[in-house]
């Protein structure tokens, strides 16, 4: 047995371990994997390892390329989250000052290139350890998960144009630069042509076999990544662009989008445990270094996109949530840490602070996730929720108002309700803070408070002790709890995902809990009793049902959802 | 950059061996054959640009390694017990024929001692990928002949496995050291195969449903099992080959192991590629490969006619029908493509030297290229030849009993939606399949003990094909994601009733012009609901109480039963919120 395989078994059994530990607490997987490697780096001298984790990157970075959608670079490009644009003009060059100073000191060979990694790893956070946390938030819509997902993704793009202007040797040649730039360009542009044309050609070919159209679509990629080599730009353009080319949105893809999903997983904890492995024992210099990246990244970084979150209109909940999902150094600066590390361009100390770094805020950022809420209520709210005039101004209720409903969330059910109540004469308040439907919010109903459900002022805006019936439209726990904690007296239905999480809001005191699967349930077995009765009938529901969904779309309701 | 190119060789063979693979697939060829013409053409034999060394040399261990895992990953021992003794007999008596068969006619041909033994030893027939592929596409892979091929290639996997522990020993002297070598390798077969057991049984059932929620943790922790095996069998001085197959063995067993084997599948062709090839990549000149040409192809022919009889006798002595008997005979026609493995171990111990692979090949081509057609057109041959075949019929054949799911229930998801609609499709359907990915639906299910499951993500195909969803009459699915239903809705038959669920009402209005029966659109039937509750509210409060009493039942029902499975289940999530209503 060669000892290649050797070094591979003790890359994984120490990441598989840690792993375990790792799902046991409800961690991500990345810094573990990392961790594995420092705690197996012994075992791991191979040079072919590096080899195998170069691919590890390549595949990463080609996942992510096909799950971008022209699209949503267009989306973020245009919603321009001021926030994103403030860390590149605010975050990167404080970031870069530190660094650059903290170069000098050392003395590094080249202080203006590391203190750009340096400010690389400061800035730019990971989408990998972030969508994790963020899961539930982003899959329940909330305004917080949606902003830091969005920061994700900016930053993503924004770590794929450093790596271009980073792969050349001398960042002062401007021939040089914009050479790099130009071929990045076409790079792109290739790989959409061949998203256009070549890919269903591709798949056509190969029959419809899943074995042969990923071999295929990782042969793009390896033509992708040699014609990067030839020109000498980053192998990290070649694959991104190589990841634009392919298409996983086709129904058909489903098998080979799963496939290479598998293939970069086995690769990526290669590269993860390798790059673990490359960090030896830190040095006081080094840990210096990775206190110093740690601070900005988990103090300095929440702290101005917070600022500039709020700024732009959020409250200061959504604000603080979103800044503090954004506290961890991004998988991509380490693959931004390891081309450097290759170039021979960066100092040791750096490269191994940056790894150290992030490791540590990446356990951080999941750590800290657990305890925001309860942070923003003790320390936070008393400073940044106390911009009452600004809420009075942005919001609109009927003065001595009772006997009346307040819906939180103005989203596809906050809307329906409303417009019940309107035909029914029964007054209502409605609050939402999310500032994409704030128009509508003003456009259409008659009481509104523009902020944050979970804190004391905007609710008693909407006169909530006076009110006859609270129903939230939200599916959050923590918005429930706070609901339920008030303490009021009146009648308050909230919602749940699920009858177990519903059955504990029973108990902590709510009237009635809305979860959609269980009052989907009756039409469900209505539709299926008629189906089975009489086979005929499926073509009736059908009418009836597209008839209905028709009604709906054009009462405009659609249209607001694809917004949020 | 420039010095760590991406290791320019392993890059080159799958660029080449994805374009010959697209080219045999036009010709209806099976990959592998594709992949080692790859070798060939990219080796010493036609263009001399790449070399088995290095990482070349290591991917193609690794594919090897993640092929018998996946082999392993598929023995599951409760699909097989039923028909284990007749398949055993077939197994043992094929082997023993078949290999004294290869052993004549290699001697035959004019072959040396320690090269006729090799051969013989090497010369195995059926390929597992290309007849499990093969079958697999076709449907046939549950069938009576299907199962009996399957079962047969699973005890070969055995004997193979035995056969490269034994090429693996470094000595090969006289019969007393062959006896010993084998006598230590079944007693380190035997301990690791206790270990491989035991744990099945006893770690890895917790170990499992603490992570097979968990996806990437799922495979990464798999794979860490399997390198955990290897690294044991290092220990003992077993091959990559053993530990692999064994960690997939006891891993099998798990309810998780379909999901498993989807995961692993895509990871496993893209090494095996290599391996292949590198098989290719072994052959020095076209010499070589052509140096037994004549006595390959005398072999091909002879051999394929003989196992196919060999076959043919031990199904049909079994009892079993004439079609039965032969379409698993005509199945099994093609050298396996451990023929090469054993092979290649072989001329890497020094029994062997390159001529005798490159006839080993040459075997494996000629043979796989042909039996290609036998399995594609299985019936038509026999519907042909059906009038000749008729002398073998004896009357009391053993009636092949159809035993996979049909005109069944699948649902997709066991959450509030499905639950309370199965027991209605039990009622109607007789079956009812559950797919669900979460272990403790999965744990629910199993304690209910009412309808079957299946773990694992409905993406995979595997999963899929376990459901028997292509047969199903009924489905229900409680999943959202379009692309997710759009190919339920295509794989589905003609005549299947599909439910699916769906968030946009674009998705909605294109599931069923694609053919479903009904979308369930939760979020808007929800709004509506909610609405009629709150005119009821304020307007008929009565009637609003006994709306919600329903509701509340129904929550509380399904929590309680939740919770009733919590004692299994408090390790199973991280979810603080599953755990709280198990004191009511």
């Amino acid at each position: 047995m060669s000892e290649f395989i050797l070094a591979l078994a003790a890359v994984f059994i120490s990441a598989g371990a840690l792993l375990i530990v790792a799902n046991q607490l409800g961690l991500p997987p990345v810094p573990f994997y990392i961790l594995a490697g420092i705690i197996a780096g012994a075992f791991i001298d191979q040079p072919a390892l590096i080899e195998l984790s170069l691919w590890g990157v390549a595949f990463l970075v080609f996942v992510f390329g096909t799950q971008v959608d022209l699209a949503d670079i267009q989306s973020v490009l245009r919603d321009g989250e001021i926030a994103a644009v403030t860390q590149l003009i605010v975050v990167a060059p404080i970031a870069f000052g530190v660094g650059y100073v903290l170069g000098i000191t050392v003395g590094f060979e080249d202080p203006i290139r590391n203190a750009l990694y340096f400010a690389a790893a400061a800035t730019l956070s990971s989408t990998l350890v972030g969508a994790k946390i963020l899961q539930e938030e982003i899959r329940n819509n909330l305004v917080h998960g949606r902003l830091a997902s969005s920061i994700h993704f900016f930053d993503d793009i924004v770590a794929i144009g450093a790596l271009l202007v980073l792969s050349a040797e001398i960042l002062t040649d401007d021939v040089l630069i914009t050479s790099k730039i130009g071929y990045g360009v076409l790079f792109l542009l290739a790989g959409l042509l061949i998203y256009r044309h070549g890919y269903p050609l591709l798949v056509r070919v190969a029959g419809g076999v899943d074995e042969l159209v990923l071999m295929g679509s990782i042969s793009l990629l390896i033509v992708f990544l040699a014609a990067a080599e030839y020109v000498g730009i980053s192998i990290v353009v070649g694959a991104f662009a190589a990841g634009l080319s392919v298409r996983t949105d086709d129904v058909a893809s489903i098998g080979v989008k799963n496939g290479i999903e598998s293939i970069k997983d086995f690769f990526a904890a290669i590269f993860f445990v390798t790059v673990g492995a490359l960090v030896t024992f830190p040095t006081f210099e080094v840990l210096g270094f990775a206190g110093i990246l740690i601070i900005l990244v988990v103090v300095v970084n929440p702290i101005i996109h917070t600022t500039a979150f709020i700024f732009e209109g959020y409250d200061g909940r959504t604000g603080f949530l979103a800044g503090s999902s954004l506290n961890q150094i991004s998988e991509l600066a380490i693959v931004i840490a390891i081309q450097a590390w290759l170039l021979e361009t960066i100092a040791p100390t750096l490269f191994e602070a940056i790894i150290l770094a992030a490791a540590v805020t990446m356990i951080f950022s999941a750590l800290a996730g657990r305890y925001e809420q309860r942070v923003y209520d003790v320390a936070l709210h008393p400073i940044l929720g106390r911009r009452r005039g600004y809420l009075d101004e942005r919001s609109h209720v009927e003065e001595g108002i009772s006997d009346h409903v307040v819906i939180i969330g103005y989203g596809r059910q906050g809307h329906r309700l409303v417009r019940t109540l309107e035909d029914n004469e029964i007054p209502y308040v409605v609050i939402e803070n999310d500032p994409a439907i704030r128009d509508d919010l003003e456009a259409e109903c008659a009481n509104y408070v523009f902020g944050d459900a979970m804190a004391r002022y905007p609710l008693e805006l909407t006169g909530i002790e006076r009110a006859r019936l609270v129903v939230s439209t939200v599916d959050h726990l923590p918005v429930s709890r706070s609901l339920l904690e008030f303490g009021l007296s009146t009648d308050i239905i909230l919602r749940a995902d699920s009858s177990p999480a519903a059955q504990e809001l029973f108990d902590e005191g709510a009237t009635f809990v809305v979860v959609p699967n269980i009052l989907a349930i009756e039409q469900l077995l209505q539709q299926l009793e008629r189906v089975l009765g009489d086979e005929s009938e499926i073509e009736q529901i059908e009418a009836e049902h597209r008839k209905y969904l028709k009604l709906i779309e054009f009462a405009g309701l659609e249209r607001r959802l694809e917004r949020i | 950059m420039v010095e760590v190119a991406l290791a320019a060789d392993f890059a080159l063979i799958i660029v080449a061996a994805t374009a010959i693979g697209l080219v045999a697939r036009q010709l209806g060829q099976p990959t592998i054959v594709a992949y080692i013409l790859t070798g060939v053409v990219l080796g010493p034999v036609l263009l001399d640009v790449v070399t088995a060394e290095g990482l070349v040399d290591h991917m193609a261990e690794l594919g090897l390694g993640f092929l018998l895992f996946l082999l392993g990953l598929k023995m599951r021992i409760d699909d097989i017990r039923e028909i284990f003794a007749p398949i055993s007999n077939i197994a043992i008596g094929q082997t023993v024929l078949q290999t004294a068969l290869a052993f004549i006619i290699a001697l035959a041909l004019g072959f040396g001692t320690v090269e006729v033994l090799v051969i013989a030893l090497a010369t195995v027939f059926g390929a597992t990928p290309i007849i499990v592929k093969l079958l697999t596409d076709k449907d046939e892979i549950t069938s009576l002949p299907g199962k009996i091929d399957v079962g047969v290639l699973i005890i070969q996997d055995i004997y193979l496995v035995i056969v490269l522990a034994l090429f693996s020993a470094d000595e090969l002297g006289d019969a007393g050291e062959i006896t010993t070598t084998l006598a230590v390798i079944f007693v380190m077969m035997g301990f690791i195969l206790l270990f491989s057991i035991a744990s099945s049984r006893y770690i890895l059932p917790t170990l499992f449903r603490r992570i097979a929620d968990n996806k990437d943790v799922f495979l990464i922790v798999a794979i860490a099992w399997a390198f955990l095996f290897i690294a044991v069998a290092d220990v003992f001085e077993l091959s990559v080959e053993v530990g692999a197959f064994l960690a997939g063995l006891s891993l099998a067993q798990l309810p998780y192991s379909k999901e498993l084997q989807d995961r692993i599948t895509p990871i496993t062709d893209f090494f095996i590629l290599i391996f292949f090839a590198s098989i290719g990549l072994q052959i020095e000149s076209a010499a070589t490969l052509l140096t037994f040409w004549q006595e390959a192809v005398i072999a091909s022919i002879i051999l394929m006619i003989g196992n196919f009889w060999i076959m043919f006798y031990l199904i049909d002595r079994e009892g079993f029908s004439v079609e039965t008997s032969f379409l698993g005979s005509i199945n099994m026609v093609q050298v396996s493509e451990f023929s090469l493995v054993v092979g290649a171990l072989a001329l890497a111990q020094g029994f062997i030297d390159d001529a005798v692979l490159g006839y080993l090949t040459l075997m494996a081509l000629l043979t796989m290229t042909v039996s290609t057609y036998l399995i594609t057109y299985n019936h038509a041959i026999f519907d042909r030849l059906e009038p000749w075949f008729e002398r073998f019929e004896t009357g009391d054949e053993i009636i092949e009993t159809s035993e996979g799911y049909s005109d069944h229930a699948v649902a997709i998801g066991f959450d509030e939606v499905t639950e309370p609609a199965l027991a209605l499709l039990q009622d109607r359907f007789g079956e009812v399949v559950v797919i669900d990915r979460k272990t403790e639906h999965i744990a629910e299910l199993d304690a209910e003990g009412r309808f079957d499951y299946v773990f694992g993500d409905f993406r995979h195909s595997e999963v899929r094909k376990a459901s028997g969803l292509s047969k199903a009459k009924f489905v229900l699915s409680s999943t959202v994601e379009p692309d997710v239903n759009e190919a339920l809705l295509r794989e589905v038959r003609d005549d299947a009733i599909v439910f699916v669920e769906a968030e946009r009402i674009a998705d909605a209005h294109r599931l069923y012009e694609r053919g479903a029966a009904y979308v369930i659109m939760n979020t808007y039937l929800t709004a509506e609901r909610l609405s009629h509750y709150l005119e009821l509210y304020f307007n008929d409060r009565a009637a609003f109480d006994r709306a919600i009493e329903v509701d509340i039942g129904r929550i509380r029902r399904r929590s309680r039963r939740m919770g009733a499975h919590d004692s299994s289940l408090v390790d199973l999530t991280i979810d603080p919120r599953d755990l709280g209503d198990s004191d009511e």
